[in-house]
């Protein structure tokens, strides 16, 4: 075993010899996803579906019948008019607003039907699915319907929604907070745990006692890194299990090129971690220097906000952020089974991202301790 | 003139100097030491001890002169240099959450050895420690006095031919102290040198010869008995407050 292997060895045996260290490793991310994938269950039932029908019809009534008939939705309280449609969704009254425009026989007749829906966008999940359910209930009996009219041949999907979101208009959907939140306990193990390692040696003066014996600075470096890169490969194959498994979370693209670009993400976060150690003497330093970027971070990635809805000096902001890139791309691989051609901008800057953190890093720690 | 190594010496500084901005921490040490020999490096905290050993064991870079280790120039040769010492600091440099041979095995491991070589070196150096008992015992749980000998095994672990210790018996009762003198003195009749500081002025007396620094030069120099006699000082104690107080 050469001295790297011993380095590697001696991390694996102190985390392992660790409870608190374990339980953090293995038990949050999966305690996290278990508390998330109760919020994320998406059986919709007793949606209420109020109708805004300025010149009610027989053609209008039907349509609403059969929203109501199904077991998802129930009739909400009648709107008479937009802004009291809104009003009763503010105050949680109603869940969704259908609004029939005054001549719709005639659309439909043109087989280009178009309904206004008001939804609540903070719960994105559950409105996006009920949007979709809404849609396909009207689209079957749009489709009965036309079969029924004289003259015309039975054109399916004769009416279309336009959806208008109170909230959250961008619907972004825990479908993309699941991949996303993937990389956050990523970001958590390997930055976190590589500056407090090294800092925690630098405490017990162990450093020292490492730095007076022959090894590089880059065996010390990949000695620290490398065990942390292979306990977020764990977590990386847990959360995708668990995304697939417990989520229901279509993973449309390759997982290679997941692990290439989660690879990439690491040498930022790796090095990131090491950074803050060779400017932090204590744990305690070490950990507010990675959660203060963290913090940064994850607020410019577009994790919770759209990149796209940020002011533009913010938006120009984000390019520095690596974290944007690789939600963009695990965002892509999952949702849109993206591949390398598609991610191609995002993956050039992770890569640019991590070769300069991690050479940095590394040339950091041997100014600072070789 | 660039001064010449000569074989014999184990460690030679020359004008070697290190500043921190305006402070001078070392000023200008000039310093030889014999293979084989105890050295004991005095002086008062501040005094520039720990800045000189960093220095001569490559934890830390000259602000200007030159040393040699083993014949080696620490200036262009750092990795040899950190294969021929073994270095001990009063923070022991021990793992406390890893078990006393898991230690013994990592610290060999890094120096290069091979598993059959720890494994032989660990036996004879535990046995000689009067730890081998304590082999599976987590380290965190030794006494003080354990620890500091498992710390000297991993220092001698890839047998260097000088030995540097800082500081190596704080805190310790005295039983432990002259336990681990013992120690030392059968290091150093195997030929090994050992360069040591402390504060304990008994220990002093042990040494073959001492220095004591004072503000970053060495103020005195030469064997227990000849420095105490030149400066009419009843023992150790009392030749330190006589150097470090003028």
């Amino acid at each position: 075993m050469g001295p790297l292997a011993r380095l590697v060895q001696k991390e694996f045996r102190q985390i392992f010899r660790d409870p608190l260290m374990v339980r953090l490793i293995f038990l949050m991310p999966i305690i996290q996803l278990f508390v998330l994938g109760h919020a994320v269950s998406l059986d919709l039932k007793g949606v209420r579906v109020s109708v805004l029908d300025p010149v009610p019809g027989p053609l209008s009534r039907r349509l609403s019948q059969a929203v109501w008939e199904t077991e998802t939705f129930t009739p909400g309280p009648p709107v008479a008019t937009p802004s009291q449609a809104e009003d009763l969704l503010v105050q949680g009254r109603t869940d969704l607003v259908l609004h029939f425009p005054v001549d719709l026989e005639r659309r439909m007749r043109q087989g280009n039907g178009v309904l206004g829906i008001n939804l609540d966008g903070r719960n994105s999940a559950q409105a996006g699915q009920a949007l979709a359910q809404v849609q396909a209930v009207l689209n079957l009996e749009a489709a009965r319907l036309a079969s029924g009219w004289k003259g015309q041949a039975p054109r399916p999907g004769g009416v279309t929604l336009q959806p208008l979101y109170l909230y959250n208009p961008e619907l972004v959907s825990r479908y993309q907070m699941v991949p996303a939140i993937t990389i956050l306990l990523i970001t958590i193990i390997s930055a976190m745990l590589t500056g407090m390692s090294v800092v925690r040696e630098k405490e017990l003066g162990t450093l020292e006692q490492l730095l007076v014996s022959p090894l590089t600075s880059r065996q010390l470096v990949l000695g620290k890194t490398i065990p942390l890169a292979i306990l977020s490969f764990g977590e990386l194959a847990v959360a995708t299990l668990a995304a697939i498994l417990v989520f229901r979370l279509p993973l449309e693209g390759s997982v290679l090129l997941l692990s290439g670009a989660v690879f990439l993400y690491l040498l930022v976060t790796l090095g990131g971690g090491l950074l803050a150690s060779t400017v932090s003497s204590t744990q305690q330093q070490a950990i507010f220097t990675v959660w203060f970027f963290l913090v940064f971070s994850i607020l410019l990635s577009g994790f919770f906000f759209p990149v796209a809805n940020m002011p533009q000096a913010l938006r120009w902001l984000t390019w520095m952020n690596p974290m944007r890139f690789i939600i963009e791309i695990v965002r892509g691989i999952y949702l849109k089974g993206s591949g390398p051609a598609d991610l191609a901008l995002p993956l050039g800057m992770l890569a640019a991202h991590g070769v300069g953190v991690f050479s940095l890093a590394l040339w950091r720690f041997r100014k600072r301790v070789a | 003139m660039r001064p010449t190594t000569e074989s014999g010496l184990a460690v030679r500084a020359h004008h070697l100097s290190r500043r921190f901005g305006d402070f001078t921490a070392v000023d200008s040490l000039d310093l030889d030491v014999e293979a084989g020999e105890i050295f004991g490096f005095l002086g008062a905290n501040g005094a520039g001890k720990t800045t000189a050993i960093r220095m001569l064991c490559g934890l830390l870079a000259p602000s200007a002169g030159e040393a040699w280790v083993d014949g080696l120039p620490i200036s262009t040769h750092g990795e040899a240099v950190k294969r021929r010492i073994g270095y001990m600091s009063q923070r022991f440099g021990l793992y406390d959450d890893l078990r006393v041979g898991e230690n013994l095995e990592f610290y060999g491991g890094i120096y290069g050895l091979d598993s059959a070589a720890i494994k032989a070196r660990r036996g004879e150096l535990l046995e000689r420690l009067d730890l081998s008992q304590a082999l599976d015992r987590p380290t965190g749980s030794l006494p003080l006095g354990y620890k500091q000998r498992l710390a000297l095994g991993v220092a001698l672990l890839h047998r260097p031919p000088i030995l540097f210790l800082d500081e190596p018996t704080g805190g310790v009762d005295p039983v432990a102290r002259r336990a681990f003198w013992d120690l030392i003195y059968e290091v150093a009749a195997e030929g090994t040198t050992v360069f040591v500081t402390t504060h304990y002025m008994d220990e002093a007396e042990y040494c073959g010869r001492v220095s004591i620094m004072v503000a970053g030069r060495i103020q005195a120099l030469g064997t227990p008995a000849s420095l105490k006699a030149e400066h009419g000082a009843r023992d150790m104690q009392d030749l330190f407050l006589k150097v470090v107080g003028t």
